[in-house]
């Protein structure tokens, strides 16, 4: 296993010169690289090294550094080891390389990102709506979509909840005349 | 003979009393509370000695069952069913996500009052609802038949307006057919 990861390691670190190991344990590696390298590296774990499996491709709202974190996640089915592959995008201008033809999955992720996340990926074969129907705000997943003030402000208004069933435990020892136990009192309201 | 009043009313009873007794679920389920339905249709709890059953398509049931949280993606799909249903029929709102949102709700996709959308009959109140509790508003839901008071599907034509404005308030763009019966 240290063997294979340090191969994996080697051999990256030899083809790309901007790629840095970021993480090294278990059985996963992780890698950074610039955005400009995602095609190529992942092109060549695939073809030349054997993680011929996309994952999942994961993305990170970086708000208070303006940047969009992208991690495409590979598995090798005779290594047995998870390859992580990071990287930055800018926030204000979210642009990224399609990779749907590597791996013809990534066209889902792809889609649901671009909702989620307002992410442009350029030459996506999409139509217009994947999981969300007639959206017109912004992208709900992006950390400065405030969720409840768009609820309050969409839907109607929140019924409270029945006044008994505010704090269950303190209406049934009033009802039954128990003492509540302290276990019990560290966790009521 | 059946015109005048008093004999209505007989007609009525009798009328009610076969409809509480045969109660036809649409086989939908909505979010989570649907794993509940299985437990309450078989042996253990066994909700067809109720005459409580599973209908395949929405003209051939009579009761609606929202278990749980609606989107506004599942609340088109929902509106376009109800309407497809043939009267009689009667709305169960399940959960607490049907009632006030429960634990959705600061979603911004799922709707927090179920009876500004659809009438509802019956909440069943929980998060989950045990099958005690689903056969228990079942139960609630025959006594309004016998006693006449489960009327959703008339308040539903009576304001068809409100109901209608409420919809589209959620659901921005419309591209149903504006009656669907």
């Amino acid at each position: 296993m240290e063997e294979l990861k340090k191969n994996i390691v080697n051999k990256i670190t030899g083809h790309f010169a901007d790629a840095a190991v970021k993480a090294y344990d278990g059985n996963r590696v992780d890698f950074t690289v610039k955005k400009e390298t995602i095609p190529a590296i992942l092109f060549y774990l695939k073809d030349e090294m054997g993680y011929n499996h996309l994952s999942h491709i994961s993305c990170v709202d970086w708000i208070e550094e303006k940047e969009f974190e992208l991690i495409f996640i590979l598995w090798s089915y005779t290594d047995h080891i998870k390859v992580f592959v990071h990287t930055r995008i800018d926030r204000e201008n979210p642009v990224m390389d399609n990779i749907d033809m590597i791996w013809r999955q990534a066209n889902t992720y792809e889609r649901e990102i671009k909702e989620m996340y307002g992410i442009h990926f350029e030459g996506l074969e999409a139509p217009e709506e994947f999981l969300l129907e007639d959206w017109q705000d912004m992208p709900p997943m992006r950390r400065d979509f405030d969720t409840e003030a768009y609820a309050r402000k969409t839907f109607w208004d929140r019924r409270e909840a029945r006044a008994d069933a505010q704090d269950v435990r303190e209406t049934i020892t009033k009802r039954t005349g128990e003492e509540l136990p302290d276990v019990a009192k560290k966790y009521t309201r | 003979m059946i015109n005048d009043k008093e004999s209505q009313k007989i007609v009525d009873i009798i009328q009610n009393f076969a409809r509480k007794h045969s109660l036809w679920v649409l086989a939908y389920g909505t979010g989570c509370g649907a794993i509940e339905i299985p437990p309450t249709m078989t042996s253990r709890y066994d909700a067809e000695r109720l005459g409580v059953r599973g209908a395949a398509t929405p003209r051939q049931a009579d009761v609606l069952l929202i278990t749980g949280y609606l989107t506004t993606k599942t609340l088109k799909r929902v509106i376009r069913v109800y309407e497809q249903m043939q009267d009689p029929k009667y709305v169960i709102g399940f959960g607490s996500c049907t009632i006030n949102g429960g634990m959705y709700f600061d979603s911004y996709n799922t709707i927090k009052a179920l009876d500004r959308y659809l009438p509802v009959d019956v909440y069943i109140n929980g998060c989950m609802p045990r099958p005690e509790a689903v056969l228990k508003g079942f139960a609630k839901l025959q006594e309004l038949i016998q006693a006449g008071k489960a009327d959703g599907s008339k308040k539903y034509k009576e304001n068809l307006e409100w109901y209608r404005a409420n919809q589209k308030e959620v659901i921005p763009v419309w591209r149903m057919p504006e009656f669907n019966w």
